[in-house]
Order: C-alpha cells, then sequence, then structure tokens
C-alpha cells in the first residue's frame, strides 16, 4: 500500500517537474522543476529498497543526492552567468544557436 | 602470299596515319608523293599477287584476330583474296593511284593538301577492307568506311554551304541504305549463325528451298543496302549533289569504286540471290528503271559533272539490271569498263573546270576544243566509249548486257533506250563543252601531271575491250573470274543481229545528240521533282518535330521537372529548419516526446 | 494513513512550485515539498536517508537558490513583456503525451503488490549503508567524490566575475 502511494506521487512530481520545464519561462523555476525531477527519482528509489528489503537503493540514493547538489552549483553558476550577459531571466530570449 | 596481302591491304592506312598525324609538320611535296605513293605500292602488290596467282600459287586467306568470340555472333576479323575480290583490288588502286595522280595537278591552288590525301589514303584502305572482308560484319565495316570518306571528301570545302549540305545528304540517304544491310547481317547471323560470306554461300543452297521468305527477306535486305550505296531509285537523290566535291573525288568514289560496292555486294552473294527469285525480279526492275530514269533526267542537264553523275547512275541501273537476270559476268565486266571510262570522263572534265577556273556549267563553255586540243580528244573518246561505239571498251560490256537480257523483251527495249539515250546526252554534252563559238580566252592546256594519267585511262579504254572479248573461247575475264563460282561462265560475246541493233542504237545517238544539242526539259533537268518531294514528305515533318521539342519540350517539361525538384528540396529544408528555432521548450517538448514512447516501449515490451 | 497525508502534501506543493508567480514562493514551497519527503522516507523506514536529505537538499541547495533568487527576484516582472516564442500547441501535446505515458505505466504496476512486512535486521541504519557503500559500490563512491570535486572547480570557474 505504502509503495503504490509512493509511486503514485514519484509519478506525481515527475508529471509537475516536466510541466514545469515546459511551460515556465523562468530559468531558475526551471531549474527548481529539475531538482523537483530528481527528488522524485530518489522517492521511487527509496520505496523500492523498502520493497525489496535491501541496501542497494538507500546506497543509491546517496548517490543521486551527491550529484543533485553539484549539479544545482555548477547549474546556478550557469545561470548567473547568463543573466550577466543578457539581464533576463526569460530562456526564450536566449535563442541565439538557432538554424 | 599472306604478307603480300597485308601489306596491299594496310599500306593505304599507313599513309593515311603518316599523313594525318604528321600533317603540320610535313613540307607540301612530301604529302604530294606520299599521297598516291602508298596508292601506287599497293596496287604493285596486288598486281604481284595477280602474277604469282598466275604461277600457280593458291590465292591467301589470313585470319587477323578473334573479334567477337560469342557464341551466335561468332566473328574473326579475317581476309580472303579470290579472283573477284582481286579484280576489285587492282581496280580500286589502280584507277585510284591514277586519280591521286591527277589530284597533285588538280588541287594545287588548295592549302588543305594533307587533309585531301589522307582522307584519300584512308578511303582506298575502307574500299579494299571492304572487298576483301572474309565476313558480312568486316565488309560492313569497310562499306561505313567508305561512307565516311565519302562524306568527308564530298564536304571537302566545308565553308561553302553546297557542300556541307551535300556531304550530309550523302551520309544521310546513305545511312538509311546501311541500315538495311545490317538488318540483313543480323538475319544472317540469326539464320546461319555465321557471316562468313563463303560459308553463307554454300549452306544456302543446302538448308533452304528457292523462294523461303527468309531468303526472300534477306536477299531485299541485302539489296536495300546496295540501294544506298549504289544511288538506286529511290536512294539516288544523294549522287548529283556530290558533285559539289572535287572532281577526282567524284571520279574516284562516285564513278569507279564506292558506287559498285553495291553491285560488288549483289555479285558476291550471288548463291543467296538465286534462292530468292522475286528478289532478283525486283533487283532487274529497279535496275531498268532507275537507268531509263537517270539517263532521261541526264538529257536535260546544264551542269557538266550531272550529266555524268546522272549518267553513272544510269550504268549502275544496267548493272543491276544484269545481275538481276543472273549475268554476273556481265556485271562485273561492265563494272571494269565503266571504272576506266567514267574515270577519263571525269577527269577530262576535271582539266576542263580547272583550267576554266572552277565553272561547270556548260552554259559558259563551248568551242573548248581549240584551246584545249589533247583534253578534246580524250573526252571524245570516253564520251564515244559509252555510247557504245565499237570497238571500244564498254561497246563490249553493254552488249553483253543487251544480249543477257534479251530474253524479256520489256528490259530489252528498256536496255536499247538507256543506250540510245547515253549516246545521245553524251554527245550532247560533248557538243556544249567542245563544239560551237568559243567564249573564253586565255585559257591553256592543263599540265602533264593531269594530262598523263588522263592518258592512260585513255588507252585502257580503247584496249579494256579485250579483256571480255575472245573468239571461241571464254575471255580472259570470264577466265579469271570462273575460277571463283560456275555461275560466271554463263555469257560471252557473240556476234548476233543484236548486236547490230545495239551498234545501230548508238550511232543514232550520237547523230542526235551531234544536231539537237541546245534543247532542254524543265521536268529532266529537276529530275522529275523527287527532291522536292523528298523534302516536303521527310525533310519538313522531321524538321517540325525537332522545333516542336526544342521550343515546347525542352524548357517545359524537362527544365521544369528539374526546377520542380529543386523547388521540392528546398522548400523540404525550410520546413525542417523550423525545428531547430533555438529555443528551450521546444526542444525540451521533444525530449519529452521521445522519452514517453521510450517509456511505453519499455511498458509494452515487459509483457 | 500518514503516508497518504504525506503524499498529499507533497503533490500540493509540488504544484505550488510552478503556479506560484512569485519565485520567492516558489522556493519555499520546494522547502515544504522537501520536508514533506523527509517525512515519507522516515515511513519508509530510511532515517538516515530522511536526515541527509534535509542536510544536503534543505539546507545547502535550497539556501543557493534562495541566493541566487534573491539575487533576480524581481526580474521575473519582465518575462511577460515578451511574447513567448514556442508555440504552445506543440507543448500542450507533449505534456499530454506524457500524461498518458505515466497513466500507462501507473496501470502496469497496480499489480506490484504489497511490501515485505519483515524486514531484514539493521535496514536502514547507518551502519548497514555504511557497509553498502563502501564494500558494494565503492567505485561508484570514489568516482562521485571525483565528480564532486570537479563540480566545485567548475562552479567556481563558471561564476566568476570578467575582469
Amino acid at each position: 500500500m505504502d509503495l503504490t502511494i509512493a509511486l503514485f506521487v514519484s509519478f506525481a512530481m515527475f508529471l509537475i517537474g516536466i510541466l514545469g520545464i515546459l511551460f515556465k519561462r523562468n530559468a531558475l523555476i526551471m531549474f527548481l522543476s529539475i531538482e523537483l525531477m530528481l527528488n522524485s527519482a530518489n522517492l521511487l528509489f527509496v520505496a523500492f529498497s523498502r520493497y525489496w528489503g535491501n541496501q542497494v537503493g538507500l546506497a543509491w540514493v546517496f548517490f543521486v543526492l551527491v550529484l543533485a547538489a553539484a549539479e544545482a552549483a555548477v547549474g546556478l553558476a550557469i545561470i548567473i552567468n547568463l543573466f550577466r550577459t543578457k539581464q533576463v531571466v526569460d530562456v526564450d530570449q536566449y535563442n541565439l544557436l538557432r538554424g | 602470299m599472306q604478307l603480300l596481302l597485308l601489306t596491299g591491304l594496310f599500306l593505304p592506312l599507313a599513309g593515311f596515319l603518316f599523313i594525318c598525324g604528321l600533317n603540320k609538320i610535313l613540307p607540301r611535296r612530301l604529302v604530294e608523293v606520299a599521297g598516291p605513293g602508298t596508292i601506287l605500292l599497293s596496287f604493285l602488290t596486288f598486281s604481284y599477287i595477280l602474277y604469282c596467282n598466275n604461277q600457280g600459287v593458291p590465292l591467301p586467306h589470313i585470319t587477323l584476330f578473334t573479334w567477337i568470340p560469342l557464341k551466335g555472333l561468332w566473328t574473326d576479323f579475317s581476309l580472303r583474296l579470290d579472283h573477284l575480290s582481286l579484280l576489285m583490288t587492282l581496280i580500286i588502286t589502280g584507277v585510284g593511284f591514277l586519280i591521286h595522280a591527277y589530284s597533285v595537278g588538280y588541287m594545287d591552288h588548295d592549302e588543305d593538301l594533307a587533309r585531301y590525301f589522307s582522307v584519300m589514303n584512308f578511303f582506298i584502305f575502307s574500299m579494299l577492307l571492304l572487298v576483301l572482308g572474309a565476313n558480312l560484319l568486316v565488309f560492313f565495316v569497310g562499306w561505313e568506311g567508305v561512307g565516311l570518306a565519302s562524306y568527308l571528301l564530298i564536304g571537302y570545302w566545308y565553308k561553302r554551304p553546297p557542300a556541307a549540305k551535300a556531304a550530309k545528304k550523302a551520309f544521310v540517304v546513305n545511312r538509311i541504305g546501311d541500315l538495311g544491310l545490317l538488318l540483313g547481317i543480323l538475319l544472317t547471323y540469326s539464320l546461319f549463325g555465321t557471316s562468313d560470306i563463303q560459308e553463307v554461300c554454300q549452306r544456302v543452297g543446302k538448308e533452304f528451298t528457292i523462294g523461303a521468305p527468309l531468303i526472300t527477306i534477306l536477299s531485299l535486305l541485302y539489296f536495300w543496302g546496295a540501294t544506298g550505296k549504289s544511288a538506286q531509285i529511290p536512294l539516288h537523290t544523294w549522287l548529283p549533289d556530290a558533285m559539289e566535291g572535287p572532281t577526282p573525288v567524284s571520279a574516284l568514289i562516285h564513278a569507279a569504286t564506292m558506287v559498285t560496292a553495291g553491285v560488288y555486294l549483289v555479285v558476291r552473294m550471288h548463291p543467296v540471290f538465286q534462292m530468292a527469285p522475286i528478289t532478283l525480279q525486283l533487283v532487274a526492275i529497279v535496275g531498268g528503271t532507275t537507268a531509263l530514269f537517270s539517263a532521261l533526267c541526264a538529257t536535260s542537264q546544264s551542269d557538266l559533272k550531272r550529266v555524268l553523275a546522272y549518267s553513272t547512275i544510269s550504268q549502275l541501273g544496267l548493272m543491276f539490271l544484269a545481275t538481276g537476270v543472273g549475268a554476273y559476268f556481265a556485271a562485273m565486266f561492265h563494272l571494269t569498263t565503266h571504272a576506266f571510262v567514267k574515270a577519263l570522263l571525269f577527269l577530262s572534265a576535271g582539266n576542263v573546270i580547272h583550267m576554266m577556273h572552277g565553272t561547270t556549267e556548260m552554259d559558259k563553255m563551248g568551242g573548248l576544243n581549240k584551246v584545249f586540243p589533247k583534253t578534246n580528244l580524250l573526252f571524245l573518246v570516253g564520251a564515244l566509249s559509252m555510247s557504245g561505239i565499237p570497238p571500244l571498251a564498254i561497246f563490249f560490256s553493254k552488249d553483253i548486257i543487251i544480249e543477257s537480257v534479251s530474253g524479256n523483251t520489256l528490259y530489252y527495249y528498256a536496255a536499247l533506250s538507256v543506250s540510245l539515250l547515253t549516246a545521245f546526252y553524251l554527245t550532247r554534252a560533248y557538243m556544249l563543252t567542245f563544239r560551237g563559238p568559243c567564249l573564253v580566252k586565255d585559257v591553256k592546256e592543263a599540265p602533264v601531271v593531269m594530262l598523263a594519267p588522263v592518258a592512260v585511262l585513255g588507252l585502257l579504254t580503247v584496249f579494256g575491250g579485250l579483256l571480255g572479248f575472245a573468239v571461241n573461247q571464254a575471255p580472259l575475264l570470264m577466265q579469271f573470274l570462273a575460277k571463283d563460282s560456275l555461275a560466271f561462265m554463263a555469257q560471252s560475246f557473240h556476234v548476233t543481229i543484236s548486236m547490230w541493233i545495239s551498234i545501230l542504237v548508238a550511232f543514232t545517238g550520237v547523230t542526235i545528240g551531234a544536231f539537237y544539242s541546245r534543247k532542254s526539259l524543265a521536268i529532266f533537268f529537276n529530275s522529275f521533282y523527287i527532291n522536292q518531294l523528298y523534302q516536303a514528305l521527310f525533310v519538313q515533318p522531321c524538321r517540325a518535330i525537332a522545333n516542336c521539342i526544342a521550343s515546347f519540350f525542352e524548357p517545359k517539361i524537362f527544365d521544369s521537372s528539374l526546377s520542380l525538384t529543386q523547388d521540392a528540396s528546398y522548400k523540404t529544408a525550410k520546413i525542417l529548419q523550423e525545428l531547430q528555432n533555438g529555443q528551450i521548450r521546444s526542444y525540451i517538448a521533444w525530449l519529452v516526446v521521445g522519452a514517453s514512447f521510450l517509456i511505453i516501449y519499455l511498458s509494452i515490451a515487459s509483457l | 494513513m500518514t503516508m497518504i497525508v504525506l503524499g498529499l502534501l507533497i503533490v500540493i506543493s509540488a504544484l505550488g512550485i510552478i503556479l506560484l508567480k512569485k519565485p520567492v514562493h516558489a522556493c519555499l514551497s520546494f522547502l515544504l515539498t522537501l520536508l514533506g519527503l523527509a517525512g515519507v522516507y522516515l515511513q519508509l523506514n530510511a532515517p538516515f536517508i530522511s536526515a541527509m536529505q534535509i542536510l544536503v537538499y534543505a539546507g545547502a541547495i535550497l539556501v543557493i537558490f534562495m541566493f541566487v533568487i534573491v539575487l533576480f527576484q524581481d526580474a521575473y516582472l519582465a518575462i511577460d513583456e515578451y511574447r513567448a516564442k514556442s508555440k504552445p500547441f506543440w507543448l500542450v501535446l507533449s505534456a499530454t503525451l506524457l500524461i498518458v505515458t505515466l497513466t500507462l505505466l501507473g496501470t502496469r504496476l497496480k499489480t506490484l503488490g504489497y511490501q515485505k512486512e519483515s524486514l531484514p535486521e539493521g535496514y536502514g541504519s547507518l551502519e548497514a549503508l555504511g557497509k553498502a557503500i563502501y564494500i558494494d559500490f565503492f567505485f561508484p563512491f570514489e568516482a562521485v567524490g571525483l565528480l564532486f570535486l570537479v563540480a566545485i572547480i567548475g562552479a567556481l570557474y563558471i561564476g566568476k566575475k570578467v575582469q
């Protein structure tokens, strides 16, 4: 029962994260949605680790956590750089790489 | 012996390559010597072969290399010399040498002499290849070669539009005939598996009955080819126009050698023709009709060379008439004597034309007997011989022909009429050119280099008849040719009533010609308006189609299909370009789509 | 029961992230999500993970986010002046596709069954986790450490002010 709820919550978080990336134009909110998606993956790991009863999932949660931290740091550095160049946070205006 | 044959054949080719290749650096003298020189050496080689053969050495047969090693089409490049082809090679190289020597004088004002002599040498080589080929494919190579040389030489003065047009016409009309010959060769391959002439002639009698439809078709196809090359009706229109070329060219190609290739083909393949009596009848009818038709046309021409051109067509018609009734020896004998006499006539006409600086219209000539005494004599000899006055050469051969066709009243009267008309128009030409008031001044007689070959031909004309004349035995030429095939043994010269009739006819013609020379009829002058008919029937529609294609099809259909392709790819590229608009969210949308498909696939695959 | 409540909390605060206008509010909503997640991890017998979640995510990552958002907190107003360039049609289409996919996946996973009632000894404790990391997954551990180093250097370099 717990597992099913955890699954649904995880899917919902993932979906909300994707919707956030697709429909929000603020770069910071997009990044926040990415973190939300990572958290949904974490929840899945923990839930299934509890289901199978071994420590594998928990170990992987550890690693994902570290990765999320590193990625957040680098990503925000990039966003700060972007903001310094263009003075806007609207991702639709960063379109110089068009064909 | 084989080496001699190869030398004789390939010397003119060597001459062609030599003069053609080293065109720019050779001095004029060398070209003037090398051109005729190779032909003279070739003639001497073939004469030596004749001499050896008389001593008993057999004639050679060489296979140079395997050309087409395919099962149904096996062909070797082989050459066979038998008596018929030896006769032809002697005529070709002998008369050819005399004409080459004559050209040295005729073309002395011309700059581009190397081109002339190289193509003339190439022509001799092709003609030799034609008569020496042991199978029909080598024969065809020579056939095409002489067609090409004829085109190049008629259009020798290519900067003149009439010459270029005449050359094109000659080639195209020839081509129509070549189609028939090619179809005939292919049919030969399919019927016999080989095109070796000796084999085909031996097998056709055993494998097919007389009058078999396939053999009739085969012989008709051969005759179609012969019609094109030998200027019979309906493919005769190119020969009068071919007189735009230099006079030696007209003498060599269109009187003595190339146009006789058709007659040679029929005589060579006579076993095939004898299996198809319908074709033989057709050959005789076409030959007779052509002879009569062109003789009529020749009576009203105003251009000296055209008279001689129509005369050639007429005499070729007589030769075909002879083959049509089976008189092959008569045809070959007439071919030989005609070669001498026609060359004589053309070259003496060339003397006149050259010394009058290029005029060929007889209206401008007259009374030239005082200015050109030697040419006058030579032309007179030629004209009298061609009219059939004994004991000059043509009398014997023409009489044999008339005698062979005497069985059929239609042919007989046709031949007699042709004889009469020939005498008439040649005498008329002589009178218009050499008799009457003299209109020109300060022209002089031709130089020795132009007179000497003509004189040799004159001698041959006077004494050449002896080749076919003998009392109480087969004449020399017949004995010579009969070593090949007994079909040559049929006819010989007899002193009969028909001979006296033909002599009478000849004298009548000469007399009429001497007195009634000034008149001419328009229908004959325009040669029955056949040229105009062909123009309307064939040339104009083709030109219309070509115009239609060039102005309508090509820009609208072909070009627009190309631009359609171009447009299509451009528009596609434009559409695809929209995919990459630099918007991150669009890219993410595509990512999501892909990821969902992946998830669907993975979730279904675990079924 | 607690699971359901916590799940609802998570979903509502996740919705809040994307629906709230001011970025600061969105960040706070994120904090609420993280706290809910920590509760869920506790419920699932993983105390260490939940503590780590609070420490790392809520304590470090969220703080960084907060810093940057404070830096740009007025910039979100300028977004409405510029017309969106990506066509909303395609975005909606892809979102719909995703919803369909996840529903499909969900229906297949419904039959997964209940979890084990009995857990092994020391599940979720620090000792067991340490054993798993240092013995079974030693290589990923070292790799992640290296990655962390690279990330630090990278972040420092990218964020440097151009002279």
